[in-house]
């Protein structure tokens, strides 16, 4: 501690007052100097006048009386606290837990360097090591110092691979004796063979044969596991390459443990490579004294637990976000479901009580099954002079406006409860028709249909609608239909998100507020006459330019449960979110409102690579439960972010357009605008929910 | 021996209706976890559906009732589910036009065919924490009980064993697809809702199956 400063206190052999703000507290002051100073206890004895027992004694009592707490970091705490749990849950000798986050290794030599350090708790003289391979293992295997030792052998766990990876089984092996001073043994055969007849020769083999018998008599074993997911390296480690078309024979399995597979409850999986395998059999690995599992990553959660299950694992090496996620996954109980639902209750309902009702969230209701039938017929009553029902259902709602022959048609459409999204954007220079699905739910494809004929005009048809699995599956469903009538169908489908893709791609993204610029230049386009191809690489490039974040405060309900979609703590915000009710990306605090929009601004011009002279279109858009003066104070230091980044707002909109039922919460959209945008948002409109006259601007 | 016909899908359609129904509050409660809540509200009421046209056609021979199935479902729910099932659905029509009526112990093959629909409908491979996790093993279980020469009463309680694990097995898999994709990690220790549904069909698939076999 670079801090340490000499008080001006008199050095005579007389104890010294404290300053006063310690309060005539010795115990505080001492602890003050030790804790915040960073001076020793000779140092404190001679700044106090004390003997330095005395402070010794100062220091235990403040402990003892709680003048002094010891912290350990919450991260730190956690890993011990998860690494209790799964001791106390598998019987386990012990578990390391590494904090996932933090500090500048990767994950794997997180855990790797973790495990090497144990290792010198878990090796002793004489004994016989076996090591299987993987990136966890070459990690642990660079890592490991150990010196000193004797008669150390180390011997690899299964036979060989062909492929060039760096982290195959010879590699780890020798890597490992290496580093610990050890002998190391080899299994001088491929680990899958061709045949059962080969393995059977070969394990005859007078020098395989010798090496194998060291697999017979281990002390430990040091193994990962790796997962059958597309991403595993297993699909990389020439171990498996043929066997793994055969996929279905292996349906359930769920990991490979020292090249062999085992399904959800760590049992062997045999199948037609069971008899092909040289090296450790799972029967074998089982019966060693000590096992150690190392492994990271979220992904590995199932087969991690499979080891467990199944025995395999003595001492368990591992990151504390999978960790988590194995206790949370052993947690899981569907009669936790069950007996927390109140529409069945065990006991007669007693008027007097009020407990069963107080959770559930006031709305404007009649029989909740019938709310958006009964939605659209207030809306088609409410804007006559905008929208109409198609057909006999008030599912298909088509623009009043006239559609001129060879115009394009643009048929939008999503689930309900976004209201006034989608059916207030249909109208003149916005979209010709909207499907109406159920809350939440996209419309199905005979509906999506009807609409599509409504809006064909001979020009062909584009569909525009958020990039939702459901969403994509019906209009699919409805274009390839459409295309049977010959209707020219092509399809935008947005992904303004920029919270939803993860590590994944911009086509990976999800469609949310965003939509209402994308709709208007759908329909600007298709307004000003032309063709079909055009208008899509407009839309698309519309879609290209909008970057929405979304933000709640409180989640929303479902008009059939009207109970909160997830639960958010009093003191909890979660960013990111969409606009489903679905929880976000990430939980955090809540703070001012200003520090949120710094968050969303930051993450928004980050992504779109905001500059200075940038123009761009602005929606703050409320959830659905947030009102307008809340967006207005967003908007606030929205536009001071704009102007500091030297950005220029060419629009702005602040209102309820693309909601997620009674969601307290805003989105924030941010659309970069090129000239030919441009002109587009500022053409006229006439939907309901967004109507713009020709507007007389200066250049 | 009991042959799988118009009685034994009429059956399970209206007894997975009811199953459904009483599901429909976990449901929603299980897909606001990791979702948008409205799975419990489109599996009952899209078989609610499925059960209401085909009692106002009675003389439906089983392929087309599983098509007036899946267009009742689809029409209904639309959704995510709308398109899987009535994929599923129009996979048995199929299998059954090719194969004619099954015999009892052959309902593995249904399973089958549902698994197969629904894979090349929604695109997700095994593990990926879908309803496909929940379909795929059952199948395999009903096709082991047969190729073991179990009797159809013992085949049943093995299929919907299995299906009942390899529902709970969904807790430990992260999401890659869907909505509850946004979640990546957060969805690790939540079931996935469309598994739990599943396993509430099959489970009834199976009733029946046992309750034909006696």
């Amino acid at each position: 501690m670079s801090g340490v400063r000499r008080r001006t206190s008199p050095r005579d052999s007389a104890p010294a007052r404290p300053p006063i703000r310690f309060g005539d507290d010795p115990l505080l002051w001492a602890s003050w100097l030790y804790y915040q100073e960073g001076m020793t206890q000779g140092e404190i004895a001679e700044e106090m006048g004390a003997s330095r027992p005395t402070v010794n004694a100062y220091l235990a009592d403040a402990r003892a009386r709680g003048i002094v707490n010891i912290a350990i970091s919450s991260e730190h705490m956690r890993s011990v606290t998860l690494a209790r749990a799964l001791e106390d849950q598998f019987g386990l000798e012990s578990c390391l837990v590494v904090p996932s986050h933090g500090g500048a290794r990767s994950l794997i030599d997180k855990v790797g360097h973790a495990a090497a350090g144990i290792l010198p708790m878990m090796v002793h003289s004489g004994d016989t090591l076996a090591i299987t391979w993987g990136r966890t293992m070459l990690s642990m295997a660079q890592a490991a110092r150990l010196d000193g030792l004797r008669d150390v052998t180390v011997v690899q766990a299964t036979g060989g691979t062909t492929a060039k990876i760096p982290y195959s089984p010879e590699s780890c092996a020798t890597r490992l004796a290496d580093n610990i001073g050890a002998r190391c043994v080899p299994i001088s055969a491929p680990a899958i063979v061709s045949s059962a007849q080969a393995r059977n020769m070969l394990v005859q083999e007078p020098v395989i044969a010798e090496q194998l018998t060291y697999l017979s008599r281990l002390d430990r074993v040091v193994f990962g596991v790796s997962s059958l997911r597309p991403n595993s390296t297993i699909h990389s480690s020439g171990f498996f390459d043929s066997a793994l078309q055969q996929h279905d024979f292996y349906v359930s399995a769920v990991g490979s443990l020292a090249g062999q597979f085992m399904d959800a409850q760590g049992a062997p999986v045999t199948g037609p490579l069971s008899d092909r395998f040289i090296g450790l059999s799972l029967d074998e690995l089982r019966r060693v004294p000590s096992r150690m599992l190392v492994a990271a990553g979220v992904d590995k959660v199932q087969p991690i637990l499979a080891s467990l299950r199944g025995g395999y694992v003595t001492t368990l090496v591992i990151d504390s976000d999978t960790a988590a996620g194995i206790l949370r996954t052993l947690d899981v109980r569907l009669s936790r479901y069950i007996s927390s639902s109140r529409d069945k209750p065990d006991t007669p309902p007693d008027e007097t009580t009020e407990a069963p009702t107080r959770n559930l969230v006031k709305k404007f209701l009649n029989d909740p099954r019938d709310v958006v039938n009964e939605a659209m017929e207030g809306a088609l009553a409410a804007f006559p002079d905008h929208i109409m029902a198609i057909d006999d259902s008030v599912r298909a709602i088509g623009a009043r406006t006239p559609r001129p022959q060879g115009k394009v048609g643009v048929v939008i459409g999503g689930g309900a409860g976004h209201e006034p999204a989608f059916l207030g954007f249909v109208g003149q220079g916005l979209a010709d028709a909207v499907a109406v699905g159920n809350v939440f739910a996209s419309p199905p494809p005979d509906r999506i249909l009807t609409c599509t004929r409504f809006a064909d005009q001979g020009a062909g048809v584009l569909y525009v609608y958020g990039n939702y699995t459901g969403d994509v599956m019906n209009f699919d469903m409805a274009s390839d239909l459409a295309a049977a009538e010959g209707i020219n169908v092509r399809t935008i489908r947005t992904t303004d998100d920029v919270a939803s893709s993860g590590f994944e791609d911009r086509d990976a993204r999800r469609g949310t507020a965003g939509n209402v610029f994308v709709f208007k230049v759908a329909g600007a386009a298709s307004a000003r006459m032309e063709p079909l191809a055009e208008v899509e690489r407009l839309t698309r490039k519309a879609n290209a330019a909008c970057h929405t974040i979304g933000v709640a405060l409180e989640p929303c309900s479902m008009p059939e449960t009207r109970r909160p979609s997830f639960v958010l703590g009093a003191q909890d915000l979660e960013f990111g979110v969409g606009v489903h009710g679905e929880p976000g990306v990430q939980r955090q605090k809540l703070a001012a409102a200003d520090r949120i929009m710094d968050e969303v601004c930051d993450q928004l011009f980050t992504a779109m690579k905001l500059g200075t002279g940038q123009r761009v279109a602005v929606l703050v858009n409320s959830l659905g439960g947030t009102p307008m003066i809340e967006l207005m104070v967003l908007n606030r230091r929205l536009q001071q972010r704009l102007n500091a980044c030297g950005a220029q707002a060419h629009m702005t909109l602040v209102g309820h357009y693309c909601t997620s039922l009674d969601m307290v919460g805003a989105s924030i959209t941010l659309m970069a605008l090129d000239e030919e945008l441009a002109a587009l948002l500022d053409a006229p409109c006439d939907g309901f929910a967004w109507t713009r006259n020709a507007v007389m601007k200066q250049a | 021996m009991a042959q799988i016909d118009k009685h034994f899908f009429a059956d399970v359609f209206h007894l997975a209706t009811a199953r459904l129904e009483d599901s429909r509050q976990m449901l929603c409660r299980l897909d606001g976890e990791i979702g948008d809540g409205d799975h419990g509200t489109s599996m009952a009421n899209g078989f609610a559906a499925i059960d209401r046209v085909l009692r106002g056609h009675p003389d439906a021979e089983p392929p087309e009732m599983l098509r007036l199935a899946a267009q009742a479902f689809l029409a209904e729910v639309g959704a995510t589910v709308g398109p899987l099932y009535a994929s599923a659905f129009l996979e048995v029509a199929a299998l059954l036009d090719a194969r004619g009526p099954l015999p009892l112990r052959e309902f593995g093959a249904v399973l089958s065919a549902c698994a197969t629909g629904i894979a090349q409908r929604g695109k997700a491979q095994p593990g990926d924490k879908t309803m496909l996790d929940v379909w795929l093993p059952a199948a395999q279980a009903a096709h082991r009980a047969a190729r073991d020469d179990l009797p159809p009463a013992r085949m049943a309680t093995l299929t919907r064993n299995a299906a009942e694990t390899a529902r709970d097995e969904t807790a430990a898999l992260m999401s890659t697809r869907g909505r509850a994709a946004r979640l990546q990690e957060r969805s690790i220790g939540h079931l996935d809702p469309g598994a739990v549904s599943s396993a509430v069909i099959i489970g009834a698939i199976c009733d029946i199956v046992a309750e034909r076999a006696t």
